[in-house]
């Protein structure tokens, strides 16, 4: 049932002090404040127009916005694998198991993110990753091959910070997508376990049959908020100089000193992202409210 | 072991041996306080009692839902014990009729019912829907095979519950309070399909408060309470001469 929507004298009141309010804001910044608008310098920053090669090509900003949006979707793949593991893990019936999915979690959900950025970037960029030789490997891959690459991970020349930094966001966002696919996985009713026994069914036909499907149902709108925390965290590793749209703002701030016209726009950029998320998300709730 | 079992059919051999079996799930409050019994193969055994006194958890143990402190339990010559594969095979000879019936709400009735011929019998999904159709049709619900089960009315439930525990080619079928959670005009079409099963031969334990209907199918009768065993008997006598004291007043106040 939907709620229906009307508006009592007091709400007009209130909206209408509230106009007024806004108004007011408005004339001061617009009259008032002691800042030169330069709005129309931002569009440049979006989009140029390459003269060698003729056309419209992407600039900081939209680079940036490509840069969260690659980080966004494998850092979110790799966190919901990891995050499932670290939830049967933490299930298992191996006390070992479930002592290491639980200090892992623990670890990650009780430090400050950037911290957790800096420990395993500097680990993994510093002293894992160049042991692995990325951008040579990729630089001897037939050009089509590149060409996949680079659409799928950005610039090979700086893979191996792009990697780090995916691997980093997905360390420590698997840790909530784990708490969330558990807390799934232990709402669905011990009756279907026993169902499930009684059939003759074994431990692990009774799980990819009966307790997942359901589970997965249940997990998908709070999944999905998460991924969509995801994208608005992907703004930490700009501390690591990872060129996704926050480090893209501040490198043009201090170029332009156009602070508040480059966050406002940034600001809107990330809303691109996670608006349609969050209304996808809201009907997902609602749909399996429903069934 | 076997001598001392009375009965018409004491040469047949029980496919259902309890022995002295007692389980708490707390400190010294038995649930089960030293329960024996024994079902022969194609007998119904029917379980009374009031509520609280131990049937559920009785019926639970004899396909290892629940563990047992004490005694043995012994299916089709298997023993229940720790071992994973006694287990398996009893799990496997076993269905089981909860009273909540507990279908698997994300699949379809006719994937209820395919689906333990599936994993646990290895069946083609050929072979298995064929079997499941007759099941269905059996049981009178073939039209809906199709649907999900929150679609179903509670008998409807409770019905495709019984195919789906058929399905396995139980030698032994648990009936936990089957009727309990229907509406009235529903009790009759489960019991009318648990009726048909005890004229086909099957070997049964059913636990039910439903008097004429349990004079009806079984063999023999076993009152509990408080976990204990107050009387067993042929199903006649249980009902005409009951010997105890506490059986006469638990049926006066039933019947
Ligand atoms: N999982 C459990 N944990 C603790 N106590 C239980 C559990 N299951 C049943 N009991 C207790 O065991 C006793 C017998 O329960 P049950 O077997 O369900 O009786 P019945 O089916 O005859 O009504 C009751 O007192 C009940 O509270
Ligand atoms: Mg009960």
């Amino acid at each position: 049932m939907h709620k229906r929507v009307f508006y009592t004298p007091l709400d007009f009141i209130l909206i209408s002090l509230l106009l007024a309010a806004a108004g007011y804001v408005f004339y001061r910044i617009a009259f008032h404040l002691d800042y030169s608008w330069n709005w129309h310098v931002i569009p440049q920053y979006l989009f140029r127009y390459d003269v060698e090669r003729g056309r419209w090509v992407s600039n900081y900003l939209i680079d940036g916005l490509v840069t969260t949006i690659r980080l966004s979707l494998w850092a979110g793949i790799l966190a919901l694998v990891l995050g499932f593991f670290f939830a049967v893990m933490r299930l298992s019936s191996s006390l070992f198991l479930r002592l290491f999915a639980r200090c892992y979690i623990e670890l990650m959900r009780n430090l400050p993110p950037v911290v957790i950025i800096f420990l395993f970037y500097f680990f993994l960029a510093d002293q894992f990753l160049p042991l692995l030789h990325l951008e040579q490997v990729v630089s001897r891959l037939p050009p089509p091959l590149q060409r996949i690459e680079e659409f799928l991970f950005g610039d090979p020349a700086i893979l191996s910070p792009f990697v780090s930094a995916m691997i980093t966001l997905a360390a420590f966002e698997s840790a909530y997508v784990a708490e969330i696919f558990r807390a799934g996985i232990e709402s669905v009713e011990n009756h279907q376990r026993e169902a499930a026994y009684a059939l003759g069914l074994k431990n692990h036909q009774t799980m990819r049959h009966i307790i997942l499907p359901q589970a997965l149902i249940r997990v998908l709108p709070p999944l999905s908020g998460q991924l969509i925390s995801l994208i608005k965290d992907s703004a930490i590793v700009s501390v690591i100089s990872i060129q996704e749209l926050t480090y893209q703002g501040t490198q043009l701030m201090a170029s332009t000193y156009m602070t508040i016209e480059v966050w406002t726009t940034i600001a809107l950029l990330y809303l691109l992202l996670t608006f349609p998320c969050s209304v996808m998300v809201s009907y997902l709730e609602s749909r399996f409210a429903r069934s | 072991m076997n001598e001392n079992a009375s009965g018409l059919k004491s040469q047949v051999q029980p496919i259902v041996v309890v022995d002295s079996i007692s389980k708490s799930f707390t400190h010294n409050v038995k649930v089960l306080d030293n329960v024996s019994t024994r079902v022969t193969k194609g007998d119904v055994l029917v379980i009374i009692g009031p509520s609280g006194s131990g049937k559920s958890t009785f019926l639970r143990c004899l396909n290892g839902l629940e563990d047992i402190d004490q005694g043995t339990i012994l299916i089709d010559g298997i023993p229940l014990d720790d071992h994973e594969k006694n287990r398996l095979k009893i799990r496997r000879e076993v269905g089981m009729v909860f009273q909540s019936f507990h279908l698997f709400p994300h699949m379809t009735v006719l994937e209820n019912v395919n689906l333990a011929q599936k994993l646990v019998r290895k069946k083609s999904k050929i072979e298995a829907t064929q079997l499941s159709k007759d099941l269905l049709q059996k049981v009178g619900v073939d039209d809906k095979a199709a649907v999900y089960p929150n679609e179903l009315s509670g008998g409807q439930q409770q019905r495709v519950a019984i195919a789906r525990a058929l399905a396995l080619m139980p030698k032994i079928m648990l009936f936990d309070e089957a009727t309990s959670a229907l509406d009235p005009e529903m009790i009759g079409e489960v019991l009318d399909v648990i009726r048909d099963l005890a004229n086909d031969g099957m070997t049964m334990v059913v636990v039910t408060h439903e008097m004429g209907f349990a004079r009806e199918v079984s063999d023999r009768v076993l009152f509990m309470e408080h976990g204990c065993v107050i009387e067993e008997a042929p199903t006649e006598r249980f009902f005409q001469q009951p010997a105890q004291e506490r059986t006469r007043a638990f049926l006066r106040k039933i019947l």
